[in-house]
């Protein structure tokens, strides 16, 4: 490893760990978990209340999923900031991209399995976001639920993403991943210190311990601390509830909510593919030679317009939560909100 | 590959290249045939709801004497439906508005993305509880972001009832 690594690059090897446990807690959840309308709320009911451990492995799950994104998030960043993207660490960077949008979809798809009020309404808005896409928007629509409504198909198409098509496309771009990054080495500080190569082992190992430590450490207490909540079951009747998605999604939640009317697609579709399809373009589109912050300018200061962008709206739809629902987040009550 | 060809029989090794690269490209056509047949057939597969047809019902919803000339009432009907691959009672909401003479019907699905509004009486106003649309008694949007008027159902009224009808 070249001299200059350090706390920054250890997020990679959490990131890991935490799908790792992902993958563990998810196969254990499988064997509870039954996907239909009828019995999916009821064996996660289960699950959370009568089995062995059960309300434990849940929140190691459903918290898994917030700390991976954060921690995703957090390494996307270092990257970025960092210019490791740069030749020859192009296609590491673009495996890492597919890899950020998976998780993503992971985190869509795992939401309904619960099947109760949060999991139902969630994916009735998020959902009906494809159907702003101009011209095909409603067989899209249809194609993702399964049918006109979220119903009994819209909740096995999404397990099979969850468990089959998901798992499987992250564990091939994660190898890839993986070996790319083993291939081209570390990239090290932006400026090259003087220095003969540092070893791995052991300082390198010892802090991805202590970070391994601390995040596995946080996800534990979270899943101990916050038991995984289960509202009513899902009813489409319902004129008395209101949605909120996960707090990695309040963002697009929050940027639909300032959209004028017939705007949606921009907020919805444009500007979400826009920020991807640059992040997969950002190793063509930043042709300095240099790594350094300053030699790039305008491409920092993009890509610092966009975090600020989506952690300013997170931030608003954190602080417009209205205190009914935060209690209905941590505590298992039923889906009684005031509008 | 046929312009090179006189030049290559003269030459055992670029035929033994024009043999390689030939069984090459059979074979890539190969995967690409064994990808697209399952995949193709997968993708038909999956998009099987697309061809969904829905054809219109009416439903009996209640006696036209409980709605009064300017009230708002929700109303919660059940209704047979094919979900995927069960048959299945489901519970449905609509708001009926009786104004001097004529009876509509409401969907409370919001135009923006789809959550539930709620009316409230007070105020005589739909909320949409997810980015706080409005729209007026008669479910004109009238301010945030919902596009366009709530849906409505056409209404008749027969024998004493008010029917409603809807794709099912
Ligand atoms: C092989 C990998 C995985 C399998 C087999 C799996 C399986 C499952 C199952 C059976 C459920 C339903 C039980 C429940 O709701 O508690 C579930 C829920 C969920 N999964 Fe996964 N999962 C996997 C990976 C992931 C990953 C990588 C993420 C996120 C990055 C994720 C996010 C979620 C979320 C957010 C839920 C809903 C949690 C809740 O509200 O209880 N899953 N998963
Ligand atoms: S869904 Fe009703 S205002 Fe957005």
């Amino acid at each position: 490893m070249p001299p200059g690594v350090g706390w920054w690059q250890t997020l990679g090897n959490l990131i890991m760990t935490l799908l790792i446990f992902q993958f563990v807690t998810g196969f254990a959840l499988a064997m509870y978990y039954s996907p239909s309308p009828e019995a999916a709320h009821a064996s996660v009911r289960h699950i959370t209340y009568d089995v062995t451990l059960g309300s434990f492995i849940r929140g190691l799950h459903a918290w898994g999923s917030s700390v991976i994104v954060f921690v995703v998030a957090l390494h996307t960043m270092r990257v970025f900031f960092w210019g490791s993207y740069k030749k020859p660490r192009e296609v590491t960077w673009l495996a890492g991209v597919v890899i950020f949008q998976i998780v993503l979809g992971f985190s869509f798809t795992g939401y309904l399995l619960p099947w109760d009020q949060r999991a139902y309404w969630a994916t009735v808005v998020g959902t009906r976001i494809a159907a702003t896409v101009p011209l095909i928007g409603h067989q899209l629509l249809v194609f993702i639920r399964g049918g006109e409504e979220v119903g009994a198909l819209t909740l096995t198409r999404f397990f099979s993403f969850h468990v089959m098509l998901l798992p499987a496309s992250l564990m091939a771009f994660m190898l890839a991943h993986l070996f790319l990054v083993r291939k081209h080495h570390i990239a090290g500080p932006v400026e090259p210190q003087k220095g003969p190569p540092v070893p791995f082992y052991p300082n390198q190992l010892f802090k991805d311990a202590i970070v391994l430590l601390v995040g596995v450490g946080l996800l534990i207490y979270l899943a101990i601390a916050f038991p995984p909540a289960l509202e009513a079951v899902a009813n489409p009747t319902g004129t008395d509830f209101s949605p909120r998605p996960e707090w990695y999604f309040l963002g697009l939640y929050e940027l639909l909510k300032i959209m004028p009317p017939g705007w949606e697609v921009v907020a919805a579709v444009i500007i979400p593919t826009t920020v991807t399809i640059g992040m997969i373009l950002l190793p063509w589109l930043d042709r300095s030679r240099s790594r350094h912050p300053a030699k790039r300018q305008w491409v920092i200061f993009s890509g610092i317009a966009v975090i600020l962008l989506i952690g300013l709206m997170t931030l608003k739809g954190i602080l417009e939560t209205p205190p009914e629902h935060k209690a209905a987040s941590t505590e298992a009550v039923a889906g009684k909100q005031t509008p | 590959m046929d312009r090179n060809m006189s030049h290559e029989e003269t030459n055992p090794d670029s035929i033994q290249i024009s043999r390689r690269k030939m069984m090459g490209v059979v074979v890539g056509v190969i995967n690409l045939g064994l990808i697209a047949s399952v995949v193709g057939p997968v993708i038909g597969f999956a998009a099987a709801p697309l061809g969904q047809k829905r054809k219109q019902q009416w439903i009996a919803l209640m006696d036209e004497k409980l709605i009064g000339p300017g009230e708002v009432k929700e109303v919660t009907y059940s209704l047979k439906i094919v979900d995927g691959y069960h048959e299945v009672e489901q519970m449905y909401t609509v708001y009926l508005r009786r104004g001097t003479d004529d009876v509509i019907c409401i969907d409370p699905t919001c135009t923006h993305l789809g959550c539930r509004v709620k009316y409230q009486t007070e105020h005589h106003k739909f909320v949409c509880p997810c980015h706080g649309g409005v729209f007026d008694d008669e479910g004109n949007n009238k301010s945030g972001p919902p596009p366009k008027p709530l849906e409505r159902h056409p209404v008749k009224i027969e024998g004493g009832k008010v029917w409603i009808s809807r794709d099912v």
